[in-house]
């Protein structure tokens, strides 16, 4: 990168915070992907507020810098990972939280991680209600950016649901506020969809394509006071399919439901099981764990006891072992992440979401890759909004084989487009689903005008929304 | 057991995911509110915390990146103080691993790192010329300590050197309590800098000689009010250099049976002041010594015992372990004064501790913020508080 990009952009940041050295950017080359290629930028920069990044995006744009916007840095699909000599904006410096008690919602810096939201909500007994695995390092900008889920997405949906408005710095420099606050006078932000079409809504799942997201509001809830933790054991998968389907046509207040397969769950709880104290036992064909939360203690009772009698009605038996979603739920921060590395394998992923009823084709499809290939792996899911299915499939892989890499890598694509043919849908078009998408020429072309529209320097995130 | 095997080590740091929880996690659950005490207060560039220091390692020891002091730098910023080992969601130990790392890539030159073993070596302590001065501190204790015996109070080179009010303090507190003790006439460095840095080659040296003058001066029982010491002479001469070594305890684990049992007489107190306690890390997560100095505190007549939001296996380093100190002292400082505030917070008038290096550091922080907390020694309290 020129000097006199760096010198520029060290004026507006200082010194200290911009850097080119090769440590310093080694760094940058990968995030928490694995089996990805490391690629060098040629600085990375730490911005303290919208201001600095107006700035630094209007020098990139007029020297044409590829940009690759990153906070937590603990994305899984390569979102993060920069351009050749571009540009890393780390949005960690932007820490700021207001609180907008009446309104039921919260604004954060874009350097805020979910675990210092939850501290500080807690305080004023409120939560966000979706913990994605990664919630101690992940950012809720971050987070709406790939438009994530976790715990609580089984009521409320994917994060992108839960986003009221965002600030946004666009390539040019611009700064814009969406939703009610795009009204300089508004008290606040409490409503999405004001003035027409949905502008946030282009932001969110966008990996950075359309500009820098500075800031985000979002809605917040009164913590849950009351819980009913249960298993729920089938013997086919249709049962514990439709048992879900019933859960939401019932309105039964699921935070978080999630679906095993025997075998997956066995895997789990030979890694995890005595840690969390959860009591061994023969799992059933498939297992649904779920958390019924409420604020009032007659409605959770109630769902409680509706959710056994349509456990059975679907052919199911209640387990009764409440150690699983409790630990799911009352461990949210910690249960998944540590489910994920307490192994010693590398993985790869490739979430998407099914209708509950189309889950088992993705067990099925990633069953298939597994036998093809020769490779560890499982997938398990859950419950992530009005009537979807997050599945979060991990193919494993040795990091010291090159060979076994490879082969992950090649499995990984042909499952993306496996996938795809049952009818998954990513809920964020990382750039490995581009070779898998078919039939939908006419939505590219749109968002490619979009993306030209906005970004006609192609310098935000290039390649990263499915290849645009 | 000097030696590290490369292939094992490139194994456990390939355990590193990359995930990013040893930045600054804020996990109640777990009592941790932010992890890297590093990445706290610096830049915050990814290089300051441990997934940046991981990555950096692997590349330098692929070779990858150039074998340079600049491009080694993030792996000597570290305390080493074990909190991302603490929440680490994979199955390996981070900070022991970077510590094996700094030995395998000792050959990328770092004057601060050589000087201090260059002086241990040849002065028995990193501080001075004249180490015997290291024992001037008897004089003054009103009673004469021999230098051999059945127990041995390993002073350290902080305490003997730099802060004798700890060792003069110790001595009273033993005396009082009734307990037969020595002090060698030229102590050595228990060399926990060297291994710490990568000179564990160096480290073996010092640690056969301090352990023949350790044995020499018929030692059965060794007390030290180091962390640091307690670390390197309880389970480094053991575990990596394979020395059989008397049973070594901190005082403030001896001092709890003696304190219980009656043996150590404390004056009564007419008013009460709030105090809270700062883990070392050497003491706390290394070795899992916790409650006893807590119990040491709590039978004190006149002190409440209030905790710090980060303790225990989240307790925030003082700053100055793993090196720091000496590799960059602003930093120490800035993170030892990032601690007081911690302190300050609880409203405490006085932060005590148990190891003289996390003391040092701290009073420093404290001066740089001005700061009117307290900071003292465990063994400083004892002292002043004896019948």
């Amino acid at each position: 990168m020129k000097k006199k990009v760096i010198d520029d952009i060290s004026r507006i940041v200082g010194d200290e915070f911009i850097s080119t050295r090769p440590d310093v950017l080694l760094t940058y080359t990968q995030s928490a992907s694995m089996a990805s290629d490391p690629i060098m930028p040629g600085a990375v920069v730490r911005p303290a507020n919208k201001e600095q990044v107006c700035e630094i995006l209007k020098i990139a744009g007029e020297n044409k810098i590829p940009v690759t916007p990153r906070s937590g840095g603990s994305s899984l699909q390569e979102e993060v990972i920069p351009e050749p000599d571009g540009l890393v904006v780390e949005l960690m410096r932007l820490k700021e939280i207001t609180l907008h008690k009446e309104l039921r919602s919260v604004t954060v810096g874009a350097g805020v991680t979910f675990g210092e939201l939850e501290k500080y909500l807690k305080e004023h007994d409120l939560l966000l209600p979706v913990y994605p695995e990664s919630a101690l390092v992940c950012t809720v900008a971050g987070n709406v950016s790939v438009n994530g889920a976790g715990p609580g997405s089984s009521l409320y949906g994917c994060i992108g649901e839960l986003v009221l408005g965002i600030e946004v710095v666009l390539p040019d420099g611009t700064i814009i506020t969406t939703g009610s606050e795009a009204n300089p006078n508004a008290s606040g932000p409490y409503q999405r969809y004001s003035f027409g079409p949905d502008i946030t809504g282009l932001f969110i799942g966008s990996l950075g394509s359309f500009g820098i997201i500075t800031k985000v509001s979002m809605k917040v809830y009164k913590r849950y006071k009351f819980y009913d933790y249960n298993t729920y054991g089938f013997e086919t998968h249709e049962q514990s399919e439709h048992f879900m389907v019933d859960i939401k046509q019932h309105d039964i207040n699921g935070i978080f439901t999630s679906l095993y397969e025997g075998p997956v769950l066995e895997l789990f709880m030979d890694m995890i099981g005595e840690e969390l104290g959860i009591p061994a036992h023969e799992w059933p064909f498939s297992t649904v764990s779920m958390t019924i939360g409420s604020v009032r203690e007659d409605l959770m009772k109630s769902d409680a006891k509706l959710a056994k009698k349509l456990c059975v009605k679907n052919g199911g038996h209640v387990i009764g072992i409440s150690q699983l979603p409790k630990q799911e739920w009352n461990g949210r921060l910690w249960f998944f992440v540590r489910a994920c590395y307490v192994h010693g394998w590398h993985w790869r992923t490739l979430y998407h979401h099914q209708t509950p009823t189309n889950a088992h084709q993705s067990v099925e499809v990633i069953r298939k890759a597994m036998d093809k290939y020769g490779f560890l792996g499982h997938t398990a899911g859950f419950v992530s909004g009005h009537s979807s299915f997050n599945a979060y499939p991990h193919l494993y892989f040795d990091p010291q084989d090159p060979e076994d890499e490879q082969k992950i890598r090649d499995a990984h694509k042909e499952l993306a487009k496996a996938l795809f043919k049952t009818g998954a849908v990513p809920f964020k078009m990382a750039e490995y689903w581009s070779d898998a998408i078919e039939g939908m020429d006419s939505y590219m072309a749109l968002l490619e005008l979009v993306k030209k529209t906005i970004d006609s320097q192609k310098i935000m995130s290039p390649r990263k929304l499915g290849g645009i | 057991m000097t030696e590290v095997d490369l292939e094992e080590l490139m194994e456990n740091l390939a355990q590193c995911r990359r995930c990013g929880i040893c930045r600054d996690a804020v996990y109640e659950k777990m009592g941790f509110d932010g992890v890297c005490p590093v990445w706290k207060n610096t830049a915050g560039f990814e290089t300051s915390f441990m997934r940046g220091r991981i990555q950096v390692a692997i590349a330098l020891i692929e070779g990858r990146l150039e074998k340079t002091e600049e491009n080694a730098e993030s792996l000597y910023t570290c305390t080493l103080c074990g909190s991302c080992t603490s929440i680490c969601a994979a199955e390996f130990d981070p900070a022991k691993c970077l510590e094996s790392v700094r030995q395998v890539l000792n050959e990328i030159p770092n004057e601060t790192r050589d000087t201090i073993a260059k002086k241990i070596i040849e002065n028995n302590n990193p501080y001075v010329d004249e180490n015997k001065t290291r024992r001037n501190w008897v004089k003054e204790v009103g009673f004469d300590i021999p230098s051999t015996g059945e127990v041995l109070y390993f002073t350290g080179c902080t305490a003997g050197l730099k802060l004798p009010e700890t060792a003069i303090s110790t001595a009273k507190v033993l005396k009082a309590a009734g307990v037969d003790f020595a002090v060698l006439e030229d102590e050595p460095c228990c060399g926990s800098v060297m291994i710490r840095t990568g000179m564990v080659v160096e480290a073996k040296e010092n640690a056969e000689k301090a352990l023949d003058m350790i044995l020499k001066s018929g030692a059965k029982k060794i007390l030290v009010t180091c962390a640091g010491c307690l670390k390197t002479l309880r389970e480094d001469f053991r575990e990596r250099f394979g020395l059989d070594m008397p049973e070594v305890l901190h005082v403030v684990e001896y001092l709890q049976s003696l304190i219980t049992s009656g043996k150590l007489k404390l004056k009564k107190s007419d008013k009460t002041q709030k105090i809270t306690w700062h883990d070392p890390c050497h003491l706390g997560r290394a070795l899992g010594v916790y409650e006893e100095p807590r119990e040491v505190i709590k039978a004190i007549p006149g002190l409440e015992l209030v905790e710090m939001n980060t303790n225990k296996e989240a307790a925030m380093c003082c700053g100055a372990g793993g090196g720091l100190r000496s590799y960059d002292s602003g930093l120490a400082k800035k993170i030892a004064a990032d601690r007081i505030r911690d302190a300050e917070d609880t409203g405490a008038e006085i932060l005590a501790t148990a190891c003289p290096f996390c003391e040092h550091n701290l009073k420093d922080g404290a001066a740089s913020i001005e700061s009117n907390i307290k900071v003292v020694d465990i063994l400083d309290l004892l002292a002043q508080r004896l019948e």
